[in-house]
């Protein structure tokens, strides 16, 4: 070992005095060089007219080429709109629906009846999104649909809500609330009950209300918590949330105008068009976007608020 | 009275809120039991006019959906059990300050969640490199070590009184048997936890078997629901024999009771479950 440079010999050292910790990090080690930073040699597609029999080392290179023809087509425009403005949406809706939620279940005084609510609010978590897909259906489907046939009752003409792309982005945002926002509100929760005692105490001295107490006191220490979960939201707001768009509108081209996003459009592109080179274009067109976009905000939320940021 | 008001639309907002959150679930369990010619004509109703276990019975009536569920099954206990394995030790050598190098360990782990890989390469990896399509590793690996979980418990073991270590090395134990013997087993809480959050994962997803098989025959549950919603040849693919006319397929039926029987083992114990994924969420949000 003392004939070694000396890095390689520290980190020898390194390896052999914790030899045995190295061994058991070592399955999540493999597990992170495999799965998570090999398929990124999958970017190189990007640059390339990738093709299968060719292999990623033998196919032709041909620089930007693929980006020039995503972005000279229409769909790159609709497809970045639609993420950021659905993304936007959800963000906001998950994140007020929680807070509401959370200080109001913070308030309520009957154990059952707070338990109870909690339960429900936090059950939409617990399924996938092709069983909230089964559970629109039977919501917005035309003829068996229990919206479209309340509105009969009511004497209103039923809507054909899978061919209706407008609705989509706002039925699409109270979905998304409806999923997320208990999962929030228990975190919001928590940290509400972190919330020292002694500043309610002393409000309540003072004769704040409890509409008071909770705008003046709850509220404003809820945000930072809150700041950490909107920087996080942003942060991905290029990324698509693809297990929710593509349960839900899947293939249904009819509603793509309002509901394709980058990562459903990057998908048929791959595994309905076979086109690998294009879709990594998409994916990496997309991680830059994303890289910027947090760097951005992570700066920002530097500055304004350093407890808020996350690096 | 403004107080006393103000209480009333609090309980009203949470009790609307609770009960949008469950009407779907009613919808769908209700009408999973209701007659299929009712479904056809009355449609999803929150209460049908009329019940039958026919849907139940012709699903269960077919092999897929034993075939799904063993798969799902078995996805879930093999995945759980080597993700929690692989995840808690992981986290324990990002936690101790014995290791040198665990500050870029956790950073090159953080990165991953900031930068995904994307589809193209991920699915490469599976399909063309390692040649997983249409095996059951395919949805078990890729799930193995999730950051967001390997933090918890990092932040977890950091609260652990450090002499435990200290005493134990003194002892001659070595950093295994540390971790195994006297580690693990006050770590129980949080490993269950963590364990929960990562059996919800493996029986939920669709994504990777969206991916990765295309045999019909070994899609999990969930795929299940997503083939008999797409309406291809229903009686063909639940009991994989050839369609008969002469039998009248209850096909919005089904649709509804394959999602039950899917959900049904988690509505089940979700009462019991519940306070480990709140106190996971809790133990998560103290920021590590």
């Amino acid at each position: 070992m003392k004939r070694r440079r000396r890095f390689g010999g520290a980190f020898v050292r390194e390896l052999s005095r914790n030899r045995y910790l190295y061994l058991l990090a070592l399955p999540g080690i493999a597990f992170l060089a495999v799965f998570a930073y090999m398929p990124m040699l999958g970017h190189l597609l990007a640059f390339q007219n990738y093709r299968l029999s060719d292999g990623i080392w033998g196919s032709e290179w041909v620089g930007f080429k693929n980006f020039e023809f995503f972005f000279n087509g229409k769909d790159w425009l609709r497809v970045t709109l639609n993420t950021v403005f659905l993304n936007a949406l959800f963000l906001v809706s998950g994140l007020g629906s929680a807070v509401v939620l959370a200080i109001f279940l913070n308030e309520v005084r009957n154990r059952l009846f707070k338990r109870i609510a909690q339960s429900f609010i936090f059950l939409p978590y617990f399924i996938s999104w092709l069983v909230v897909s089964m559970m629109a259906l039977t919501l917005f489907s035309t003829s068996e649909g229990l919206i479209n046939r309340a509105l009969a009752v009511l004497g209103f003409e039923g809507v054909d809500w899978y061919l209706t792309p407008g609705a989509w982005p706002y039925i699409l945002t109270v979905i998304s609330a409806w999923k997320i926002a208990g999962y929030n509100s228990i975190i919001f929760l928590a940290v509400i009950t972190g919330i020292s005692a002694e500043y309610y105490e002393s409000a309540r001295i003072e004769g704040a209300s409890r509409m008071q107490q909770m705008l003046y006191i709850t509220l404003p220490l809820m945000r930072p918590i809150v700041m950490v979960l909107a920087l996080l939201g942003i942060g991905r707001i290029f990324y698509g949330d693809f297990g929710m768009i593509y349960a839900i509108i899947g293939d249904n081209g009819v509603l793509f105008p309002t509901t394709d996003v980058i990562d459903s459009y990057a998908y048929r592109a791959l595994r309905q068009l076979g086109n690998f080179s294009m879709s990594s274009a998409v994916i990496v067109y997309q991680s830059c976007m994303g890289l910027v976009t947090i760097l951005i905000f992570n700066a920002i939320a530097r500055k304004v608020d350093t407890d808020s940021r996350l690096f | 009275m403004r107080e006393r008001l103000f209480l009333v639309f609090m309980y009203a907002v949470l009790s609307a809120f609770a009960l949008f959150c469950f009407i779907p679930f009613w919808i769908v369990f209700i009408n999973s039991f209701a007659d299929e010619s009712i479904l056809q004509t009355a449609g999803y109703q929150l209460l049908p006019g009329k019940f039958s276990l026919h849907a139940y019975e012709f699903l269960l009536s077919g092999k897929q959906v034993f075939r799904s569920y063993g798969i799902t099954i078995i996805v879930t206990i093999v995945g759980t059990a080597l993700g929690v394995l692989v995840t808690a030790a992981y986290a324990y050598t990002l936690s101790h300050r014995k290791v040198k190098y665990r500050n870029i360990l956790s950073f090159l782990t953080f990165l991953t969640m900031l930068f995904g890989a994307g589809l193209v390469g991920f699915y490469m990896l599976i399909a063309n490199w390692l040649h997983l399509k249409d095996s059951v590793w395919a949805l078990i690996l890729p799930y193995l070590l999730n950051p967001f979980y390997a933090f918890i418990l990092v932040s977890y073991y950091r609260t652990l009184p450090y002499e435990l270590n200290e005493a134990a090395t003194v002892d001659g134990a070595n950093d295994l048997y540390i971790f195994f013997r006297i580690i693990w087993p006050i770590s129980v809480p949080a490993i269950a936890t963590v364990s929960l959050f990562y059996a919800l994962q493996y029986w939920n997803d669709w994504y990777l078997s969206l991916l990765f098989i295309d045999n019909y025959k070994m899609l999990p549950l969930q795929m299940m629901i997503r083939q008999l919603m797409s309406n291809l040849n229903v009686m063909a693919y639940v009991s994989g024999s050839q369609t008969q006319y002469n039998v009248v397929v209850p096909t919005y039926g089904m649709q509804l009771a394959i999602v039950c029987v899917t959900i049904g083992p988690i509505v089940f114990v979700y009462p019991f479950i519940q306070r480990f994924f709140i106190k996971g969420l809790t133990l998560g949000s103290v920021k590590g």
